[in-house]
């Protein structure tokens, strides 16, 4: 391997001005949240365009040199800008190619860069005219689409599945080659289906390069939901930790039915009030205690909120026309006597559930940062297994995962969201980084709720940078073999992402 | 963050407070991608991060920064939109204004940089040495190409005319039922360059109730000095207005102290923290600060006398960094428009700072003429007839590079409710007035209130 060699070439072609080596950036490039520490790459560079990322590819062969190519936002909780090792060139694609490439205001996609972010998608939607919205997480709105969708991630509304409402890719394989996936992949001058029909002639490659590292996706087509006139959220609070098998219970035939057509955002306390204030318990324990029970009622009743809460929305031609949804989901989840409704005028009044608002609505939102500052010392990681929508076994699941958090002195955080047979389980784990026992008890409490939860059945859903090993070695041996195999025929140097999602 | 100060280090309050702020950082990073000089060069020490681990170097190592770190201080805009992306509430407005008073202190400028710094401070915030300044750059421009090259910037800086001075002096008598009485600040170079905002703002405020008092006494906030390091000029300055407004609050009473020039609000809105180490005047200048509110916050959609018609002028509003980052202001503004009967249209990027940032322009001008142009393009993207803002640099780096009529929302405000038209609007052909509409019910909005579909769109018709 020479990077060296490879800089200087690529240094040539980009020009200078695009390739940083800088103390700083490189220092920055490999920061990360994980308890497993920083990797620092080699070298940051910028290219501009599909041709430029394909040079650099076919130079990283030609040096047997290792790209991490990255898109734009912060992957936060699942390793930042982290490559899995130290040493690689980071391919930061944020930076020049945040192009809207297209918006078809009649069939209701756009075709993105890397680079561009939700937020940049939905001001340009807006400034439009207001006809459209791309489903957006509740995350950062600087947060990548195309790095959310290859990442599996996903929004709350009706195209929630960033992946599965994508159609149509331009791909720089391994080799340097660029393929368009779709009907993207005939040789036509206008390719009139390519982000319109995902399944015509041929395979679908497009899933290889989700969760992979075989190629950078340099394009991306994103379906656009028609902007509803009116949004109108409801919000039920649920007093008890055990409650959550009603809830799944409830929230299942209302997904089946599509009678409701968000996602239900089932989020437990302290998810919600992490969003608004540190932990008022860190300090009597220096982080070595879960927060007592009696101090998460009180927290409850200081922000009005239950164990559980659930949020959802209807989308409609005005507030008015929803009235008869909203009372019909009202007696379905009240019917029991546990649940307190909150209406949407009153939640718009509470940051956390202005964020699930916020998030139905296509609006990128800061609220949700706030987890972050839950514990001090900026250590956070994502554990994301799921459950079938069946009230018992999700309620199992909580008791597991929350006796594993307690166990290692950390805080439960968790938002199911949940659609009509499965939920996923966002668990955040927050803890100080600066403090070594306490990031190896996040590490230990990760692996020890992975282990739990593959026991039963259960992957995740995404893998912080730490693990993606560990997932992987979890996996049938044949499955393994296939993924290696498909990565050398795909990208036979292996130069892209050596080890991104435990695939070399 | 951790940090190495010694016990001899933070026996000073400066540093205490910056060492307070330091170790709540944890290098998330979220601000670095909306901070305007990072998006713009891709230099960590560009970035807030960067710039807050170079503040800390600065802090402990003590004596004279090195000349790099002064320049991405000097760079930063102080448009604080890394604050409001911050998932930790890093307080870096002020780890920063403690930076800047630590390079005034420590650091010896070139010869050149001194001068410069210490002629925009005198300038900017004297309205008659301003007017002075404005005549003689108007006779200097013809030779301006013979000029060193910061002197240049100055001239090109300098507008072709001044209007004529108006004394609002005294006091503005409420008409109608009476509500409340304000102090306004009549703020310093806002005097001289664009006095039609101050007496927009004294007929809206008297149209609907508000007696306004005006104290001769007071003038600069102290905001231009403040953001420059001069940390001493800014308290003097503003040690005026507290006397003066905390007189009238004791003779007459004040319900609030108005401004409406944002960058301007947002030190008011901290004159506690400022004084915090002044005796006399400690108590005075956080009474003062608990009132202090940005001109559209006074007023609220069903406060305003409103004609049957309205002139449906499109505006596109600016948001102010002053106002959205440091402020929390967004909502406020767009309702009353809206409510006046403007078609208010978002700015795409409207996060990102236009380059004005105090004296930031001059003083920086490569990277605000970027930001500018950035901005200009956006705002021409959203087809409006007129620009809307908060704050008057904002407006004055704008009109140099958007040929739109640039407003103070006050103007439009004013305008629409008896007021006269703007003097920025007599050139344009304004649609034909329209019957105003009802006021819509509140109920019937969405969330987060979208722009209208376009004609024919698949909007309402499906839904």
């Amino acid at each position: 391997m020479s990077m060296d060699a490879f800089l200087n070439d690529a240094a040539n072609g980009l020009g200078a001005e695009h390739v940083n080596t800088a103390d700083e950036t490189l220092t920055r490039y490999g920061e990360n949240t994980m308890p497993g520490g920083d990797r620092r790459p080699a070298a940051v560079l910028y290219p501009g365009s599909t041709e430029e990322v394909a040079a650099l590819v076919r130079l990283a062969n030609l040096h047997k040199v290792p790209l991490f190519p990255t898109s734009t936002g912060n992957n936060m909780g699942l390793g930042t800008r982290s490559a899995p090792a130290a040493g690689m060139a980071v391919l930061d694609l944020g930076r020049r190619m945040n192009r809207i490439l297209e918006i078809d205001d009649t069939l209701g996609f756009a075709a993105v860069e890397p680079g561009v972010s939700f937020q940049m998608l939905a001001d340009e939607l807006k400034r439009r005219g207001g006809q459209w919205i791309n489903s957006t997480t509740s995350g950062p709105p600087q947060g990548g689409m195309i790095g959310n969708a290859l990442d599996k991630g996903a929004g709350y509304g009706p195209y929630f599945d960033h992946f599965g409402f994508s159609c149509g890719m331009e791909v720089v394989l391994g080799t340097g080659d660029v393929i368009r996936t779709g009907d993207g992949s005939i040789e036509a001058d206008s390719l009139v289906n390519w982000h319109v029909s995902k399944y015509s002639f041929g395979p679908i490659l497009d899933g290889l390069f989700a969760q992979s590292n075989y190629g950078i996706v340099t394009r991306l087509g994103v379906w656009l939901l028609p902007r509803p006139p009116a949004i109108r959220s409801f919000h039920f609070g649920f007093p008890d930790d055990g409650d959550l098998e009603e809830i799944v219970e409830l929230c299942r035939p209302m997904k089946m039915s599509n009678f409701v057509p968000t996602l239900f955002r089932v989020a437990n306390d302290l998810y919600l009030i992490g969003s608004e204030v540190p932990s008022p318990a860190y300090a009597a324990s220096g982080g070595r205690e879960s927060i007592s029970d009696d101090a998460r009622k009180a927290l409850q009743r200081e922000h009005g909120l239950g164990a559980w809460t659930v949020s959802g929305a209807f989308y409609g031609p005005s507030m008015a026309a929803m009235e008869p949804q909203i009372e019909r989901v009202v007696d379905h989840f009240c019917a029991s006597g546990k649940a307190t409704y909150i209406p949407h005028e009153a939640a718009l009044e509470k940051p956390a559930l202005a964020c699930a608002v916020a998030s139905f609505s296509g609006e990128p939102t800061l609220i949700e940062l706030g987890l972050l500052k839950w514990r001090p010392g900026g250590g956070n990681a994502w554990f994301t297994p799921g459950t079938p929508m069946d009230g018992k076994v999700a309620n199992e699941f909580q008791k597991l995962g929350r006796a594993i958090y307690e166990a290692n002195g950390l805080d439960y955080q968790v938002m199911n969201v949940a659609g009509p047979r499965f939920a996923r389980g966002l668990h955040v784990i927050s803890f100080n980084r600066e403090d070594p026992d306490e990031a190896a008890r996040a590490d230990a409490a990760y692996r020890a709720l992975a282990d739990a939860f593959y026991a039963r059945g259960v992957a995740v859903g995404r893998a912080p940078v730490d693990w993606q090993d560990f997932h992987m070695d979890k996996l049938m041996p044949s499955f393994r073999d296939a993924c290696a195999a498909i990565k050398r025929a795909l990208d036979p140097n292996g130069v892209i992402a050596p080890g991104r999602y435990g695939i070399t | 963050m951790k940090t190495a100060f010694t016990a001899a280090q933070l026996a000073d309050p400066g540093i205490a407070a910056a060492d307070g702020i330091l170790r709540t950082c944890v290098h998330y990073g979220f601000c670095t991608a909306v901070c305007p000089t990072y998006v713009l060069t891709r230099d960590e020490n560009e970035a807030p991060r960067g710039r807050i681990d170079l503040i800390r170097a600065m802090l402990e190592r003590g004596g004279r920064p090195d000349a790099k770190t002064v320049g991405h201080i000097d760079s930063c805009l102080s448009c604080n939109a890394c604050m409001t992306t911050c998932a930790v509430d890093v307080d870096y407005l002020h780890l920063a204004d403690i930076a800047r008073a630590f390079i005034e202190d420590h650091y010896r400028r070139p010869l050149g940089d001194r001068l410069l710094r210490r002629l925009v401070a005198r300038i900017v915030t004297d309205p008659a040495r301003f007017s002075r300044m404005s005549r003689l750059a108007k006779l200097a421009r013809p030779v301006r190409a013979l000029l060193p090259g910061r002197l240049r910037t100055l001239v090109d800086f300098a507008p072709a005319a001044l209007p004529p001075r108006r004394d609002i002096a005294g006091v503005h008598p409420a008409e109608g039922a009476w509500r409340m009485r304000v102090a306004l600040l009549q703020g310093c170079v806002q005097q001289a360059l664009a006095p039609e905002i101050n007496a927009a703002t004294i007929r809206l405020l008297t149209r609907h109730g508000v007696e306004v008092v005006v104290p001769p006494d007071a003038g600069c906030c102290g905001a231009f000095t403040l953001h420059m390091g001069k940390a001493d000029l800014a308290r003097a300055a503003a040690a005026r207005n507290v006397d003066a407004w905390y007189a009238e609050l004791e003779r007459g009473g004040l319900d609030a102290v108005v401004v409406n020039a944002s960058g301007c609000g947002t030190v008011v809105k901290d004159y506690a923290r400022l004084f915090a180490e002044d005796p006399a005047r400690r108590k005075k200048a956080a009474a003062l600060a608990a009132i202090a509110r940005d001109v559209t916050e006074l007023l609220t959609p069903d406060d305003l006398r409103l004609p049957e018609t309205a002139v449906p002028l499109t505006v596109a509003y600016h948001d102010a960094c002053s106002l959205q980052h440091a402020q929390n202001i967004r909502t406020e503004p767009r309702v009353l428009l809206r409510a006046a009967g403007f078609e208010v249209r978002d700015v795409p990027e409207g996060h990102f700072c236009c380059g004005s940032a105090g004296a930031y322009n001059m003083l920086q001008p490569e990277m605000a003429g970027a930001l500018g142009r950035r901005k200009a393009a956006h705002i021409d993207s959203t087809g409006a007839m007129a620009v809307a803002a908060g704050n008057l640099g904002c407006l004055a780096q704008l009109g140099r590079f958007t040929g739109l009529p640039m407003l103070h929302t006050v103007e439009l405000l004013d305008w629409a409710t008896g007021g006269p038209l703007p003097e920025a609007l007599r050139d344009i052909a304004l649609p034909e007035p329209v019957a105003r509409a009802k006021s819509p019910d509140p109920a019937a909005a969405p969330a987060a209130p979208p722009p209208a579909p376009s004609e024919g769109s698949s909007g309402a018709a499906i839904w």
